[in-house]
């Protein structure tokens, strides 16, 4: 080397004007001047001072517009009439609920006063137990394939996933043109003899659009998590089986399933939550209709509080607190499960 | 029974030669190391013979059967895997027995296979365990466990070591020692450590780049090492190297001279090397001492390891680093200066292209 080095290195190196400084320049500064006063803050409230003062703007929101319409809601159960402000509203204890329990056979919905409730109750529980069925054997086979050394990998991963992306209502009006009566399947179905037909004023095939267009707008989310849970499997326990001749269907009963075990159970109870509140792409798609083929819980919900005449608030709420009973229990599960999966990480 | 013969083995990914050419006899019963740096191919190579990579050019035979088409679980070998690859939602005995109920075996067999793996390994209070409950030592037994319970025409092992600690890999390379003793069965063995190399093998298989270096003996190696690499990477620390052109080679000395100008004589009769020959001569830290009688190599000292029973040198000498091991404890200082002596040592010289001339 010519030049003797210096025996220290200079303290900062030249200040050099790069894209990302000049970015940030202005949240430099905006911290500049609220510097000082948070300073102050501290120093009058201490360190859980400071803690509470920069969760009092999340808990804030969140009491408005969670915590508070549940509380409203919950008295509103217990109200009755036709009248829209709390006010002007009855006391009625809980009556709305000795409504909806009302039946004169508790196996045959239709003899229960509030049959619409019941009929949706019905369809939901119809719909929550095929659409995830379907939704996680759909789900688990796409990722098993996406898992494979397959060419355009990312590229099929991103066309399974796009539709999540998409708004319910605009997953909703797709799949309302391709089988109204003037749609796509129809116009594909022409040529080949057949007459059009309006799919969606069929029951069943109602119902199935129901199922397989809510399929189709979430597999890609529950297909990416287990898809992360089979990565996570290491590759040489794959090779291990092979060394030992292990056939494709005992490795994946023997080794996939279990190890993709706590994935799957978090799929199951979150298609399960989500399932239960179905409402927005069969809303938009079926209307609920045929007759009420395709009426679910949080539509009833929707149609008896704010859609029929007289409104029923005090019914709609009871209901719903009826289906939130249900889904804290979901959740509840949800969290136990993913308790469990960590406390198994940490051994 | 064992013995497994690769000719002219190739491996390739896309553009990416991986394994050039390979030819090697492994004979039934024989321990062989396959030992190189990073990347040299040695883990492919083995996992070619495994059957878990398909071989793209040349011909790969076990006991005289060509299998190159047969998949990994007809070839009858047995594989231990560097991570172990244990199966974690089961117990040792699930692990142990996983492989054996792929063929149908009979229940009876299947446990008194496991019963007598379980034995010779010293498993046996573990058998219900999972293997996240287990020390990586047990871990590792398991492992071994697994393979043995298939009574394999080969076992196959990948740096089955290198996640034990240094006390534990002593003990367990004894084991696997011991272990090839007893079951007198085929064993491959994959590994980055040369003294894991020296003190297993039957005979070892250096590998470079892709390609069979030498194959022989560890002391052949040792002693005799074929080119630069070989010796080089066999014997540690490494063997000295003294860079330099000849400048004249009479009888039974060659006298080259090193890049800052001085001379150095090696006592090694040379056929056929031409003045201005770039050659470089090799001398084991080992067998160079110091000089009592004045007479050898002057050096400088650079640093000194004291290690109680023997005394690493680094010193400088021909403007080049040279290593001296000697016996006992020397107090020497950096800067002292010294002679190095290499009176009767064994010295290897090697070409400019790296191979043997002596």
């Amino acid at each position: 080397m010519s030049q003797s080095q210096p025996a220290t290195r200079p303290l900062a190196p030249a200040p050099k004007m790069s894209a990302a400084s000049l970015a940030l320049m202005p949240v430099h500064f905006i911290m500049g001047l609220a510097d000082k006063p948070l300073r102050a803050l501290q120093k009058a409230a201490g360190i859980g001072g400071m803690a509470t003062f920069f969760l009092a703007p999340n808990m804030l929101i969140f009491s408005i517009f969670v915590l508070l319409p549940i509380i409203i809601n919950i008295v509103y159960s217990l109200t009755g009439g036709t009248a829209i402000f709390l006010n002007e509203r009855t006391f009625v204890g809980t009556d709305q609920y000795a409504h909806i329990f009302n039946c004169s056979n508790y196996l045959d919905p239709r003899s229960c006063q509030e049959d619409a409730f019941w009929t949706a109750v019905g369809n939901t529980f119809w719909f929550v137990v095929i659409q995830v069925t379907l939704l996680i054997v759909c789900s688990l086979i796409t990722a098993l394939i996406l898992n494979r050394d397959l060419m355009a990998r990312s590229f099929w991963r991103a066309v399974f996933f796009f539709p999540v992306l998409l708004s319910p209502v605009v997953v909703g009006l797709i799949w309302r043109w391709i089988l109204q009566r003037q749609g796509l399947l129809n116009y594909i179905l022409y040529p080949f003899g057949h007459d059009p037909v309006t799919w969606l004023s069929d029951r069943t095939v109602a119902f199935a659009a129901a199922v397989g267009v809510s399929i189709w707008a979430h597999m890609g989310f529950y297909t990416l998590i287990l898809l992360a849970g089979l990565q996570a499997i290491p590759k040489d326990l794959y090779e291990a089986a092979e060394m030992d001749g292990t056939r494709a269907m005992r490795v994946f009963r023997r080794i996939t399933l279990p190890l993709l075990m706590p994935n799957l159970l978090v799929v199951v109870v979150l298609a399960l939550i989500k399932a239960v509140q179905v409402f927005d792409e069969v809303y938009v798609l079926t209307g609920g209709g045929p007759g009420t083929a395709t009426q679910f819980l949080t539509q009833y919900i929707y149609e008896t509080g704010f859609v029929s005449q007289p409104r029923n608030a005090g019914l709609a709420a009871a209901a719903s607190i009826l289906m939130g009973l249900v889904l804290v229990v979901l959740t509840l599960i949800q969290l136990g499960i993913s308790k469990r999966n960590e406390n198994k990480g940490k051994r | 029974m064992g013995s497994i013969t690769l000719t002219n083995v190739q491996k390739s990914y896309g553009a990416v030669h991986v394994l050039h050419d390979i030819n090697l006899d492994i004979r039934a019963g024989e321990f062989v190391v396959f030992v190189g740096p990073s990347g040299c191919g040695k883990s492919t190579l083995l996992r070619v013979i495994a059957g878990l990579e398909k071989i793209t050019g040349g011909e790969l035979a076990i006991d005289g059967k060509r299998v190159n088409e047969v998949s990994a679980a007809d070839r009858g070998l047995a594989m231990v895997f560097q991570s172990y690859a244990l199966y974690p939602h089961m117990s040792v005995r699930q692990n142990l027995a996983f492989g054996l109920e792929n063929s149908g075996m009979p229940k009876a067999e299947i446990a008194e296979r496991i019963g007598e793996a379980a034995r010779m390994l010293e498993i046996e209070q573990y058998m219900e365990r999972r293997p996240g409950q287990l020390s990586g030592g047990q871990r590792q037994r398991v492992a071994i466990g697994r393979a043995i319970v298939r009574r394999p025409t080969a076992f196959l092992l990948d740096e089955p070591l290198s996640n034990l600690d240094a006390e534990l890999r002593v003990s367990t390379r004894a084991e696997i020692a011991a272990l090839h003793d007893r079951l007198k069965s085929t064993m491959i063995y994959v590994t980055h450590d040369q003294v894991e190399a020296m003190t297993l093998a039957n005979r070892i298989v250096v590998m470079r780049a892709g390609k069979i270096e030498q194959v022989g003996a560890p002391l052949d190696l040792y002693n005799n090492p074929a080119n630069r690499f070989v010796a080089g990477f066999i014997g540690a620390p490494h063997m000295n190297f003294i860079e330099g052109d000849v400048v004249e080679s009479t009888g039974g000395t060659v006298v080259i001279k090193a890049a800052n100008g001085e001379q150095f004589t090696a006592p090694v009769p040379l056929n056929g090397v031409t003045t201005g020959e770039r050659l470089s001569v090799g001398i084991r830290p080992q067998h160079m001492g110091l000089s009592e009688t004045g007479r050898g190599l002057p050096a400088k000292v650079r640093l000194v390891e004291a290690l109680g029973s023997e005394t690493v040198i680094h010193a400088e000498a021909l403007g080049q680093k040279l290593l001296a091991i000697v016996p006992g404890q020397r107090h020497l200082s950096a800067g002292e200066a010294i002679t190095l002596a290499y009176d009767g040592a064994p010295i290897h010289v090697f070409g400019a292209n790296g191979q043997r001339v002596n």
